[in-house]
């Protein structure tokens, strides 16, 4: 029986079967996907939550921000996969549910449930960049798989929905963005504006 | 069972090893947060020493007002687990700083944790530098493989210092200690301390504290801050721009400090625009090589049994050095011949 953490080790060292796994009759693991990327999110908030602690924020206001970055993150990567089903869907005539391309783009994410190291001093820059690739190739494994595609095509269905995104983001997403963080700016206590330095609540 | 081959190990390793860097800047964190009840150690400040046969390391000296003579604030290497060093040859050196130094000050501080707290003092993980130490200090050699754990959390301190984000917050911390230290020992801050000369003795990893901290302790005391590095793991942090003077001493046998010449970019001579190479060139950097040393250990800087051609041993060069430094006689240094 392939267990979730089967799954996860099988993404980090780029499987694709992993990935296939994920889409076989009766898996029980979609929602895998999700709980992967929310706890890829807690990690990287706490990477890099120094913010958070240069405004000193309490311990449960600091507790209760990364679950709300990790919310944030969560939203950006529906955004992303989204834009990724878009793209292949119109670009490849690739068609797959929605749901699927979330589930293995989703386990894709693995790489970055390492990104609490970031937190390591001097070597946290390099850490998240090599996280950042990781997870980019995982992406591409995983959309190979879910929609058939060869490597070529892979990397512009991921190039292509990642530009999707940010458009997105910057326009139609824009107040969407934008309430995120203020909920977060709010649950952390912290009052910032670009001319003052963040001064936080206790 | 089969053992675990050598790649699994050498990727548990890796792992640990990333994982107590990602707890290492936390304590420096939470103190700048206010997360801790008691955030300082203030016991700790005034130690006592670990070396029955060196009394004379924490022996007070004569109470010298600003001005008068030298405050030296000696920051120890990586070994160390809290304000007093077990390293024998440590002590001696401080013993001996103070014999030379007769109308100076010499403190010691911890610099690797901005809240003064001894590993082995009251920690989470105060279990296992516990048992760390008594590796070190076993004289076992497979056993010290245990006790390097100390110096390798110590050396996370030290690229906390030297790391952007991080590391305004651990100077400032660590300037807090020190200027702690110093009142406590008579050091006249609310009463005007101009014309006081602060002496920041940095070993191996210390250096780096001492550069990270002194602009913090120029402005805190008002005193003229001088900053030695002693064979320093020394970054290009930007605290060099503001010490009066920065000084860093070399053995020519010191591979531990030509490997971190390579390691921070911003030492590499390429780099004009690093603090380094600016205070090189302003002319407040200098290094100078004392002599035949080695970082640490037989043949180091404290070596009292390996001796230079004019008869004295490494250990006396290195107090020759820095007491000539710290009582500003810098014209010509007595380096070895």
């Amino acid at each position: 029986m392939t267990t979730p953490l089967d799954l996860v080790l099988g993404a980090l060292a780029l499987d694709p079967e992993a990935f296939q796994a994920l889409l076989g009759p009766g898996a029980a693991h979609q929602r895998l996907g999700l709980a992967v990327v929310y706890l890829a999110g807690l990690s990287m908030a706490v990477g890099q939550s120094v913010a958070l602690f240069a405004a000193r924020v309490s311990p449960r206001r600091f507790a209760a921000t990364l679950a709300v970055q990790a919310g944030l993150f969560l939203a950006a990567f529906l955004v992303w996969a989204l834009s990724v089903w878009w793209v292949a869907r119109v670009g490849f005539d690739a068609a797959r549910p929605l749901r699927d391309v979330v589930a293995v783009v989703g386990l894709a994410y693995a790489p970055q449930l390492f990104g609490v190291l970031v937190l390591a001093p001097y070597l946290g820059g390099p850490l998240q960049a090599a996280l950042s690739v990781w997870t980019l190739l995982a992406t591409l494994v995983a959309a190979s798989a879910v929609f058939g595609l060869t490597l070529g095509q892979a990397i512009t269905c991921a190039a292509g929905g990642w530009l999707l995104s940010q458009l997105l983001q910057r326009t139609l997403g824009r107040p969407v963005v934008r309430v995120g963080r203020r909920v977060r700016a709010w649950v952390a206590g912290i009052e910032s504006t670009p001319a003052n330095p963040p001064e936080a609540r206790r | 069972m089969t053992p675990p081959d050598p790649g699994t190990i050498a990727l548990v390793a890796l792992g640990a090893l990333l994982v107590m860097g990602a707890l290492a800047p936390l304590e420096t964190l939470g103190w700048w947060a206010g997360w801790y009840d008691d955030p300082v150690d203030e016991r700790a400040l005034d130690p006592v020493s670990g070396h029955p046969d060196e009394a004379a390391a924490t022996e007070p000296q004569a109470v010298s007002a600003a001005g008068d003579g030298p405050w030296v604030v000696f920051l120890t290497g990586i070994h160390a687990v809290g304000t007093v060093s077990h390293a024998r040859r440590e002590a001696r050196l401080v013993a001996r700083l103070r014999a030379a130094l007769p109308h100076g000050r010499v403190i010691e501080v911890f610099p690797y944790s901005v809240t003064n707290r001894a590993l082995t003092g009251e920690r989470v993980f105060a279990g296992l530098w516990r048992w760390s130490l008594r590796a070190k200090l076993s004289g076992r050699r497979l056993a010290q493989i245990g006790g390097f754990l100390i110096n390798v959390r110590n050396l996370w301190q030290v690229l906390v210092s030297a790391d952007r984000r991080y590391g305004p917050f651990y100077s400032r911390g660590s300037a807090e200690l020190i200027v702690r230290s110093l009142r406590r020992r008579g050091f006249p801050i609310d009463d005007g301390a101009a014309g006081a000369r602060v002496v920041l003795v940095g070993y191996s990893g210390g250096a780096q504290v001492a550069a990270g901290a002194a602009p913090f302790v120029r402005d805190r005391t008002g005193a003229e801050v001088v900053v030695v590095s002693l064979g320093g793991v020394l970054s290009a942090d930007p605290g060099l721009l503001d010490a009066e003077r920065v000084w860093h001493l070399v053995g020519s046998a010191d591979r531990v400090q030509r490997l971190t010449s390579w390691m921070f970019p911003g030492r590499w001579r390429l780099l004009s625009w690093s603090p380094w190479n600016v205070a090189r060139h302003r002319g407040r950097l200098r290094s100078v090589v004392i002599g035949p040393c080695d970082h640490t250990g037989i043949d180091g800087y404290l070596d009292e049994e390996a001796f230079v051609a004019d008869g004295r041993s490494y250990l006396d060069v290195t107090v020759d050095v820095l007491a000539a430094i710290a009582g500003g006689e810098t014209a010509r240094l007595p380096v070895a011949a």
